[in-house]
């Protein structure tokens, strides 16, 4: 996982929710790796997956935390939830009942996230057509209700999976820019400038190496 | 994949996990989900002796799972054992999940990490005749290999 050169200015903690098998470690190596994976067994606990992308000029690191789906991993999962930038919530459009679930995810995602946590919702597999049991009007109603982004995606055929890392970024941005998002705050889910090379840690108990505190 | 490893746990969380542990422990009667939130929690420690009571259950686990969650079980005791320095071990038991699942890109992707950890320390030769022997037994019984002989 080579890095390349550190020259990023802002790093986003990213994190991926949803019900087992709606996707969500293919969309993660869809825009990590710009590639499908097929068959992919059920992930253990969390990976992780990074990505530096640009954002009205700025070059932003994204840390991406995939939590695995099974109920059996909720409990530890959700200590990940912490300090998230932007949440991708994932169901499958051609199973209804990961639709039905969504409320449950959301209640999680607002409960351990900050108030200005980015919530997009990603109904994945919209590339089988013919087999699909959520149409997009109601999931988009949902969206709209609940003050979620919303797109229909393809992990297999790539569509929309870019749009929706981007945009969540672009609206992570937006945050910072307008000042509705403190990055001075604890949990803020943004770091600016990181001061050493070793970045990439994100760790939940940072140490107190805030620099520019204003205190 | 590093940063799965590097990851800490935050304090609270071990806490938290540990209580709802005790209390079940005290009341006879610790459920499976329970011992393995607490086991999760506890390699992610960053104390060696926490990260060691964590292998300790983590193995208890295994005994009683069925093949999906020793997967899940072996995955954790390779990190665990990742973090103790302990490369060997962890090789083995990443290779054991690699035996049942060939293709899972998590095992991989450890098992790549352990090899270059042991060849920057030299330690690469030895692993392969451990990783040979376990491959000749099929399925779960190398799974179960690999933890039956972890203690050795």
């Amino acid at each position: 996982m080579a890095a390349g050169p550190y020259n990023y200015s802002y790093i986003f903690k990213y994190i991926i929710i949803g019900d087992m098998g709606v996707g969500k470690s293919c969309l993660l190596h869809q825009f990590t790796e710009k590639k499908f994976m097929a068959d992919c067994p059920h992930t253990i606990g969390v990976e992780f997956g990074t990505r530096i992308i640009e954002v009205s000029g700025q070059k932003i690191k994204l840390q991406i935390w995939d939590t695995a789906g099974q109920e059996r991993f909720r409990a530890v999962t959700r200590s990940y939830y912490r300090g998230a930038a932007g949440a991708l919530m994932v169901y499958d459009i051609t199973r209804r009942s990961t639709y039905n679930h969504l409320s449950s995810w959301l209640t999680d995602a607002r409960n351990l996230t900050n108030p200005n946590t980015v919530i997009f919702l990603i109904g994945n597999k919209c590339d089988l057509e013919a087999q699909r049991d959520v149409t997009y009007e109601e999931a988009k109603q949902f969206a709209d209700e609940n003050g979620l982004l919303f797109l229909e995606a393809s992990a297999k055929t790539g569509e929309n999976v870019e749009e929706a890392f981007l945009d969540t970024a672009r609206k992570i941005y937006q945050n910072i820019q307008d000042g509705s998002l403190d990055l001075n705050a604890a949990e803020s889910g943004v770091q600016h400038k990181p001061s050493s090379p070793r970045g990439t840690q994100l760790s939940n108990d940072q140490p107190a190496n805030k620099e520019g505190c204003a205190c | 994949m590093e940063e799965v490893i590097n990851d800490i746990v935050d304090p609270e969380d071990l806490k938290k996990f540990e209580k709802k542990y005790n209390k079940e422990l005290v009341a006879g009667h610790i459920t499976t989900n329970t011992q393995f939130e607490y086991a999760w929690a506890l390699t992610r420690s960053k104390y060696g002796n926490d990260i060691k009571k964590g292998v300790g259950l983590l193995e208890e686990l295994f005994q009683q799972g069925d093949e999906q969650t020793q997967r899940d079980y072996l995955y954790y005791l390779s990190i665990a054992n990742f973090r103790l320095k302990d490369y060997e071990k962890a090789l083995k038991y990443c290779r054991a999940i690699l035996h049942v699942e060939p293709r899972n890109h998590q095992a991989m992707e450890m098992e790549k990490l352990i090899k270059e950890k042991m060849a920057k320390e030299g330690l690469l030769g030895m692993a392969i005749v451990g990783g040979v022997a376990a491959v000749a037994l099929g399925g779960i019984a190398a799974l179960g290999f690999a933890v039956s002989k972890g203690k050795s």
